[in-house]
Protein backbone atom coordinates (compact mmCIF):
# COMPACT_ATOMS: atom_id res chain seq x y z
CA UNK A 1 0.00 0.00 0.00
CA UNK A 2 1.21 3.52 -0.80
CA UNK A 3 2.22 5.85 1.98
CA UNK A 4 -0.46 8.36 3.15
CA UNK A 5 1.78 11.36 2.48
CA UNK A 6 2.24 10.24 -1.12
CA UNK A 7 -1.53 9.89 -1.57
CA UNK A 8 -2.14 13.26 0.11
CA UNK A 9 0.25 14.94 -2.35
CA UNK A 10 -1.50 13.32 -5.31
CA UNK A 11 -4.91 14.35 -3.95
CA UNK A 12 -3.72 17.95 -3.66
CA UNK A 13 -2.60 17.92 -7.27
CA UNK A 14 -5.95 16.43 -8.41
CA UNK A 15 -7.78 19.10 -6.36
CA UNK A 16 -5.90 21.78 -8.32
CA UNK A 17 -7.04 20.07 -11.54
CA UNK A 18 -10.62 20.28 -10.19
CA UNK A 19 -10.20 24.03 -9.62
CA UNK A 20 -8.69 24.52 -13.06
CA UNK A 21 -11.39 22.55 -14.89
CA UNK A 22 -14.09 24.36 -12.87
CA UNK A 23 -12.66 27.70 -13.96
CA UNK A 24 -12.46 26.58 -17.59
CA UNK A 25 -15.99 25.21 -17.40
CA UNK A 26 -17.29 28.56 -16.13
CA UNK A 27 -15.34 30.34 -18.86
CA UNK A 28 -16.84 28.05 -21.50
CA UNK A 29 -20.35 28.72 -20.16
CA UNK A 30 -19.82 32.45 -20.57
CA UNK A 31 -18.33 31.94 -24.04
CA UNK A 32 -21.30 29.81 -25.11
CA UNK A 33 -23.79 32.46 -24.01
CA UNK A 34 -21.80 35.17 -25.79
CA UNK A 35 -21.22 33.18 -28.98
CA UNK A 36 -24.80 31.91 -29.13
CA UNK A 37 -26.10 35.45 -28.87
CA UNK A 38 -23.76 36.59 -31.64
CA UNK A 39 -24.75 33.70 -33.88
CA UNK A 40 -28.43 34.55 -33.36
CA UNK A 41 -27.83 38.21 -34.23
CA UNK A 42 -25.76 37.35 -37.28
CA UNK A 43 -28.37 34.83 -38.46
CA UNK A 44 -30.95 37.63 -38.64
CA UNK A 45 -28.60 39.53 -40.91
CA UNK A 46 -27.84 36.47 -43.05
CA UNK A 47 -31.53 35.61 -43.34
CA UNK A 48 -32.36 39.10 -44.58
CA UNK A 49 -29.67 38.91 -47.27
CA UNK A 50 -30.68 35.36 -48.19
CA UNK A 51 -34.25 36.55 -48.60
CA UNK A 52 -33.19 39.16 -51.15
CA UNK A 53 -30.99 36.65 -52.95
CA UNK A 54 -33.82 34.11 -53.01
CA UNK A 55 -36.16 36.57 -54.67
CA UNK A 56 -33.61 37.62 -57.25
CA UNK A 57 -33.04 33.98 -58.19
CA UNK A 58 -36.73 33.62 -59.09
CA UNK A 59 -36.10 35.55 -62.29
CA UNK A 60 -34.14 33.22 -64.54
CA UNK A 61 -32.43 36.12 -66.25
CA UNK A 62 -30.38 36.64 -63.17
CA UNK A 63 -28.68 33.29 -63.48
CA UNK A 64 -26.29 34.83 -65.96
CA UNK A 65 -24.98 37.19 -63.38
CA UNK A 66 -21.94 35.08 -62.55
CA UNK A 67 -18.82 35.60 -64.58
CA UNK A 68 -16.46 32.69 -65.17
CA UNK A 69 -13.40 33.88 -66.98
CA UNK A 70 -10.77 31.35 -65.90
CA UNK A 71 -10.55 27.58 -66.07
CA UNK A 72 -11.01 26.08 -62.60
CA UNK A 73 -8.67 23.50 -61.06
CA UNK A 74 -10.22 20.11 -61.69
CA UNK A 75 -10.04 18.99 -58.08
CA UNK A 76 -12.35 19.15 -55.12
CA UNK A 77 -11.21 21.53 -52.43
CA UNK A 78 -11.88 20.25 -48.92
CA UNK A 79 -12.37 23.13 -46.48
CA UNK A 80 -11.97 22.22 -42.81
CA UNK A 81 -13.19 24.58 -40.10
CA UNK A 82 -11.48 23.66 -36.85
CA UNK A 83 -10.68 25.22 -33.49
CA UNK A 84 -7.92 27.74 -32.90
CA UNK A 85 -6.32 25.80 -30.09
CA UNK A 86 -6.67 22.66 -28.03
CA UNK A 87 -9.07 22.15 -25.12
CA UNK A 88 -11.97 21.79 -27.51
CA UNK A 89 -12.79 18.21 -26.77
CA UNK A 90 -12.81 15.58 -29.50
CA UNK A 91 -14.69 17.71 -32.02
CA UNK A 92 -11.67 18.40 -34.25
CA UNK A 93 -10.55 14.79 -34.09
CA UNK A 94 -13.99 13.68 -35.28
CA UNK A 95 -13.89 16.22 -38.09
CA UNK A 96 -10.46 15.00 -39.25
CA UNK A 97 -11.70 11.40 -39.20
CA UNK A 98 -14.62 12.44 -41.43
CA UNK A 99 -12.26 14.24 -43.81
CA UNK A 100 -9.94 11.22 -44.05
CA UNK A 101 -12.88 9.03 -45.09
CA UNK A 102 -13.25 11.21 -48.19
CA UNK A 103 -9.72 12.38 -48.82
CA UNK A 104 -7.93 11.20 -51.93
CA UNK A 105 -4.57 12.81 -52.62
CA UNK A 106 -5.12 12.78 -56.38
CA UNK A 107 -8.60 14.25 -56.26
CA UNK A 108 -8.49 16.67 -53.35
CA UNK A 109 -6.67 19.71 -52.08
CA UNK A 110 -7.11 20.68 -48.45
CA UNK A 111 -7.70 24.07 -46.92
CA UNK A 112 -7.59 24.19 -43.12
CA UNK A 113 -8.94 26.99 -40.95
CA UNK A 114 -7.72 26.77 -37.35
CA UNK A 115 -4.39 25.74 -35.88
CA UNK A 116 -5.69 22.72 -33.97
CA UNK A 117 -7.11 21.08 -37.09
CA UNK A 118 -3.90 21.70 -39.01
CA UNK A 119 -1.95 19.90 -36.24
CA UNK A 120 -4.37 16.97 -36.18
CA UNK A 121 -4.19 16.71 -39.95
CA UNK A 122 -0.41 16.69 -39.84
CA UNK A 123 -0.58 13.85 -37.29
CA UNK A 124 -2.71 11.96 -39.80
CA UNK A 125 0.10 12.48 -42.36
CA UNK A 126 -1.91 14.77 -44.62
CA UNK A 127 -0.39 18.06 -45.69
CA UNK A 128 -2.76 21.00 -45.96
CA UNK A 129 -2.50 22.84 -49.28
CA UNK A 130 -3.68 26.07 -47.66
CA UNK A 131 -3.85 27.17 -44.06
CA UNK A 132 -5.64 30.06 -42.37
CA UNK A 133 -5.62 30.91 -38.71
CA UNK A 134 -9.02 31.38 -37.12
CA UNK A 135 -9.32 35.02 -36.05
CA UNK A 136 -10.61 35.80 -32.59
CA UNK A 137 -12.37 38.96 -33.69
CA UNK A 138 -16.04 38.89 -34.65
CA UNK A 139 -15.48 40.14 -38.15
CA UNK A 140 -13.90 37.54 -40.36
CA UNK A 141 -12.46 38.62 -43.66
CA UNK A 142 -13.01 35.60 -45.87
CA UNK A 143 -11.83 37.32 -49.07
CA UNK A 144 -8.44 35.52 -49.20
CA UNK A 145 -10.31 32.25 -48.74
CA UNK A 146 -12.76 33.19 -51.47
CA UNK A 147 -9.91 33.76 -53.90
CA UNK A 148 -8.86 30.14 -53.37
CA UNK A 149 -12.39 28.71 -53.48
CA UNK A 150 -13.00 30.42 -56.82
CA UNK A 151 -10.04 28.58 -58.38
CA UNK A 152 -11.63 25.16 -57.85
CA UNK A 153 -14.37 23.47 -59.77
CA UNK A 154 -15.82 22.01 -56.55
CA UNK A 155 -15.55 22.79 -52.87
CA UNK A 156 -16.75 20.80 -49.92
CA UNK A 157 -16.89 22.33 -46.47
CA UNK A 158 -16.46 20.28 -43.28
CA UNK A 159 -17.85 22.09 -40.28
CA UNK A 160 -19.04 21.60 -36.73
CA UNK A 161 -22.72 22.00 -36.07
CA UNK A 162 -24.15 23.02 -32.71
CA UNK A 163 -27.21 20.92 -31.91
CA UNK A 164 -27.31 21.38 -28.16
CA UNK A 165 -24.96 21.85 -25.25
CA UNK A 166 -24.38 18.12 -25.13
CA UNK A 167 -24.44 17.41 -28.85
CA UNK A 168 -22.28 18.82 -31.61
CA UNK A 169 -22.30 17.14 -35.01
CA UNK A 170 -19.76 17.01 -37.79
CA UNK A 171 -21.22 17.85 -41.16
CA UNK A 172 -19.95 18.24 -44.68
CA UNK A 173 -21.68 19.86 -47.63
CA UNK A 174 -20.92 20.85 -51.17
CA UNK A 175 -20.59 24.61 -51.13
CA UNK A 176 -22.26 25.29 -54.46
CA UNK A 177 -25.13 22.97 -53.52
CA UNK A 178 -25.73 24.93 -50.32
CA UNK A 179 -25.78 28.23 -52.15
CA UNK A 180 -28.14 26.99 -54.84
CA UNK A 181 -30.47 25.13 -52.48
CA UNK A 182 -30.70 27.97 -49.99
CA UNK A 183 -31.15 30.47 -52.79
CA UNK A 184 -33.94 28.45 -54.35
CA UNK A 185 -37.38 29.57 -53.24
CA UNK A 186 -39.13 26.62 -51.59
CA UNK A 187 -42.49 27.45 -53.07
CA UNK A 188 -42.81 29.95 -55.89
CA UNK A 189 -46.50 30.53 -55.12
CA UNK A 190 -45.52 31.96 -51.74
CA UNK A 191 -43.72 34.79 -53.47
CA UNK A 192 -45.97 37.71 -54.27
CA UNK A 193 -45.80 40.29 -57.05
CA UNK A 194 -43.23 42.25 -55.14
CA UNK A 195 -40.54 39.76 -56.16
CA UNK A 196 -37.29 41.51 -56.96
CA UNK A 197 -37.24 41.84 -60.72
CA UNK A 198 -36.56 44.50 -63.28
CA UNK A 199 -40.31 45.17 -63.45
CA UNK A 200 -40.63 46.04 -59.79
CA UNK A 201 -37.18 47.36 -58.87
CA UNK A 202 -34.60 49.86 -59.95
CA UNK A 203 -31.09 48.37 -60.03
CA UNK A 204 -27.88 50.32 -60.09
CA UNK A 205 -25.59 50.03 -61.95
CA UNK A 206 -27.55 47.16 -63.58
CA UNK A 207 -29.58 44.11 -62.62
CA UNK A 208 -26.85 41.77 -63.85
CA UNK A 209 -24.13 43.59 -61.94
CA UNK A 210 -26.17 43.51 -58.72
CA UNK A 211 -26.99 39.81 -59.18
CA UNK A 212 -23.34 38.95 -59.89
CA UNK A 213 -22.23 40.91 -56.85
CA UNK A 214 -24.85 39.24 -54.70
CA UNK A 215 -23.92 35.76 -55.92
CA UNK A 216 -20.35 36.46 -54.96
CA UNK A 217 -21.40 37.92 -51.61
CA UNK A 218 -23.67 35.04 -50.81
CA UNK A 219 -20.78 32.57 -51.12
CA UNK A 220 -18.75 34.76 -48.79
CA UNK A 221 -21.64 34.95 -46.33
CA UNK A 222 -22.17 31.20 -46.49
CA UNK A 223 -18.55 30.53 -45.55
CA UNK A 224 -18.72 33.15 -42.77
CA UNK A 225 -21.90 31.58 -41.42
CA UNK A 226 -20.27 28.13 -41.32
CA UNK A 227 -17.31 29.60 -39.43
CA UNK A 228 -19.59 31.30 -36.88
CA UNK A 229 -21.65 28.13 -36.43
CA UNK A 230 -18.47 26.07 -35.97
CA UNK A 231 -17.26 28.50 -33.34
CA UNK A 232 -20.40 27.90 -31.31
CA UNK A 233 -20.01 24.14 -31.65
CA UNK A 234 -16.36 24.43 -30.58
CA UNK A 235 -17.12 26.35 -27.38
CA UNK A 236 -19.93 23.90 -26.59
CA UNK A 237 -17.55 21.00 -27.14
CA UNK A 238 -14.99 22.68 -24.89
CA UNK A 239 -17.65 23.08 -22.22
CA UNK A 240 -18.56 19.40 -22.55
CA UNK A 241 -14.92 18.35 -22.33
CA UNK A 242 -14.29 20.59 -19.30
CA UNK A 243 -17.41 19.30 -17.52
CA UNK A 244 -16.34 15.71 -18.13
CA UNK A 245 -12.78 16.47 -16.99
CA UNK A 246 -14.11 18.18 -13.87
CA UNK A 247 -16.37 15.23 -13.05
CA UNK A 248 -13.51 12.79 -13.56
CA UNK A 249 -11.12 14.82 -11.40
CA UNK A 250 -13.73 15.20 -8.63
CA UNK A 251 -14.24 11.42 -8.67
CA UNK A 252 -10.47 10.80 -8.61
CA UNK A 253 -10.05 13.27 -5.73
CA UNK A 254 -12.77 11.43 -3.77
CA UNK A 255 -11.16 8.05 -4.45
CA UNK A 256 -7.76 9.37 -3.43
CA UNK A 257 -9.22 10.80 -0.23
CA UNK A 258 -10.73 7.42 0.65
CA UNK A 259 -7.44 5.73 -0.20
CA UNK A 260 -5.60 8.25 1.99
CA UNK A 261 -7.95 7.58 4.93
CA UNK A 262 -7.51 3.85 4.46
CA UNK A 263 -3.73 4.15 4.32
CA UNK A 264 -3.70 6.44 7.34
CA UNK A 265 -5.90 3.99 9.27
CA UNK A 266 -3.68 1.14 8.17
CA UNK A 267 -0.62 3.03 9.37
CA UNK A 268 -2.25 3.70 12.77
CA UNK A 269 -3.30 0.05 13.03
CA UNK A 270 0.22 -1.13 12.21
CA UNK A 271 1.70 1.19 14.84
CA UNK A 272 -0.90 0.05 17.36
CA UNK A 273 -0.11 -3.59 16.60
CA UNK A 274 3.60 -2.88 16.98
CA UNK A 275 3.00 -1.08 20.30
CA UNK A 276 0.83 -3.93 21.58
CA UNK A 277 3.43 -6.48 20.52
CA UNK A 278 6.12 -4.42 22.32
CA UNK A 279 3.93 -4.15 25.42
CA UNK A 280 3.36 -7.90 25.41
CA UNK A 281 7.10 -8.49 25.20
CA UNK A 282 7.76 -6.08 28.11
CA UNK A 283 5.03 -7.74 30.17
CA UNK A 284 6.38 -11.16 29.31
CA UNK A 285 9.89 -10.05 30.33
CA UNK A 286 8.57 -8.55 33.64
CA UNK A 287 6.69 -11.74 34.50
CA UNK A 288 9.86 -13.86 34.43
CA UNK B 1 -96.36 45.84 -43.78
CA UNK B 2 -92.90 46.64 -43.06
CA UNK B 3 -91.18 49.14 -45.25
CA UNK B 4 -89.07 47.65 -47.93
CA UNK B 5 -85.55 48.41 -47.22
CA UNK B 6 -83.17 48.99 -50.01
CA UNK B 7 -80.28 46.62 -49.88
CA UNK B 8 -77.16 48.65 -49.57
CA UNK B 9 -74.22 46.95 -51.18
CA UNK B 10 -71.42 46.22 -48.83
CA UNK B 11 -68.43 48.46 -49.39
CA UNK B 12 -65.82 46.82 -51.53
CA UNK B 13 -62.81 45.68 -49.70
CA UNK B 14 -59.97 47.79 -50.93
CA UNK B 15 -56.33 47.27 -50.20
CA UNK B 16 -55.13 50.04 -48.02
CA UNK B 17 -51.81 51.41 -49.04
CA UNK B 18 -49.13 51.14 -46.46
CA UNK B 19 -49.04 54.48 -44.71
CA UNK B 20 -45.76 56.31 -44.63
CA UNK B 21 -44.71 56.85 -41.04
CA UNK B 22 -44.62 60.45 -39.87
CA UNK B 23 -42.25 61.85 -37.28
CA UNK B 24 -42.21 65.50 -36.26
CA UNK B 25 -44.83 66.31 -38.91
CA UNK B 26 -42.65 65.00 -41.74
CA UNK B 27 -42.90 61.65 -43.52
CA UNK B 28 -40.09 59.27 -42.64
CA UNK B 29 -38.53 56.03 -43.74
CA UNK B 30 -37.43 53.15 -41.54
CA UNK B 31 -33.68 52.71 -41.79
CA UNK B 32 -31.48 49.89 -40.55
CA UNK B 33 -27.75 49.98 -41.15
CA UNK B 34 -26.15 46.78 -39.96
CA UNK B 35 -23.39 44.18 -40.26
CA UNK B 36 -23.55 40.57 -39.00
CA UNK B 37 -22.59 41.59 -35.45
CA UNK B 38 -23.27 45.27 -35.35
CA UNK B 39 -26.29 47.51 -35.78
CA UNK B 40 -25.00 50.98 -36.68
CA UNK B 41 -28.40 52.62 -36.87
CA UNK B 42 -31.99 51.53 -36.61
CA UNK B 43 -34.87 53.94 -36.59
CA UNK B 44 -36.79 56.60 -38.44
CA UNK B 45 -35.14 58.96 -40.89
CA UNK B 46 -36.23 61.78 -43.18
CA UNK B 47 -33.75 60.81 -45.86
CA UNK B 48 -30.60 58.86 -46.56
CA UNK B 49 -27.70 59.83 -48.80
CA UNK B 50 -25.10 57.45 -50.20
CA UNK B 51 -22.99 56.79 -53.27
CA UNK B 52 -23.01 53.89 -55.69
CA UNK B 53 -21.15 53.24 -58.93
CA UNK B 54 -23.51 55.56 -60.78
CA UNK B 55 -22.92 58.42 -58.37
CA UNK B 56 -24.39 60.00 -55.23
CA UNK B 57 -28.09 59.57 -54.57
CA UNK B 58 -30.75 60.21 -51.92
CA UNK B 59 -33.53 58.03 -50.64
CA UNK B 60 -36.64 59.80 -49.40
CA UNK B 61 -40.10 58.61 -48.38
CA UNK B 62 -42.11 57.00 -51.22
CA UNK B 63 -38.94 55.98 -53.05
CA UNK B 64 -39.36 53.27 -55.66
CA UNK B 65 -38.11 49.77 -54.80
CA UNK B 66 -34.38 49.92 -55.24
CA UNK B 67 -31.40 47.59 -54.97
CA UNK B 68 -27.80 48.64 -55.40
CA UNK B 69 -24.23 48.15 -54.24
CA UNK B 70 -22.71 51.04 -52.36
CA UNK B 71 -19.13 51.99 -53.03
CA UNK B 72 -16.90 52.52 -49.97
CA UNK B 73 -17.62 55.97 -48.60
CA UNK B 74 -19.91 57.95 -46.35
CA UNK B 75 -23.53 57.16 -45.69
CA UNK B 76 -25.55 60.04 -44.23
CA UNK B 77 -28.86 59.49 -42.50
CA UNK B 78 -31.05 62.50 -41.69
CA UNK B 79 -32.76 61.41 -38.49
CA UNK B 80 -35.18 63.35 -36.25
CA UNK B 81 -32.19 63.77 -33.88
CA UNK B 82 -29.93 65.23 -36.54
CA UNK B 83 -27.62 63.86 -39.19
CA UNK B 84 -25.77 60.64 -38.57
CA UNK B 85 -22.89 59.70 -40.83
CA UNK B 86 -21.17 56.36 -41.23
CA UNK B 87 -18.00 55.52 -43.08
CA UNK B 88 -18.79 52.25 -44.74
CA UNK B 89 -16.83 49.71 -46.72
CA UNK B 90 -18.75 47.86 -49.42
CA UNK B 91 -22.44 47.44 -48.68
CA UNK B 92 -25.73 46.45 -50.22
CA UNK B 93 -28.69 48.82 -50.08
CA UNK B 94 -32.26 47.62 -50.36
CA UNK B 95 -35.30 49.90 -50.45
CA UNK B 96 -38.82 48.59 -50.29
CA UNK B 97 -42.02 50.19 -49.00
CA UNK B 98 -40.37 53.03 -47.10
CA UNK B 99 -37.93 50.66 -45.45
CA UNK B 100 -34.22 50.88 -46.16
CA UNK B 101 -31.80 48.12 -45.22
CA UNK B 102 -28.09 48.70 -45.59
CA UNK B 103 -26.16 45.46 -45.32
CA UNK B 104 -22.60 46.34 -44.43
CA UNK B 105 -19.68 43.97 -45.24
CA UNK B 106 -21.69 42.07 -47.79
Amino acid sequence: MRRPLEIKAEEASVRSVVSLTSALESLSTMQIAKTKNKVLISNQFFDAVWNIYKQIRVDVLFNFGRKVDEKPIDKELLILITAKGGLSGDIDQRLIRRVLERYDETKNDVLVIGHHGALKLKQAHVDATYYFDLPEKDYINVDPLMDIVRKYSQSRIFYQDYVSLSQQDIKDVDLSEVVSSKGRAADLSTLDDTVISEKTYIFEPSSYAVAAYLENSILRLTISQFIYDSRLAQVASRFKAMSAAKERSVETAKELHTEYNRAKRNQVDTRLKESLAGLKKIRAAGGK
Amino acid sequence: MADETTAVPAPEATETEQATPITGGKPTIDVKVYAPFNVYYEGAAYSLSATNETGPFDIMPHHHNFLCMLVPGTLAVQTPDGEKTFKLPKALLHVKADRVDVFVDV
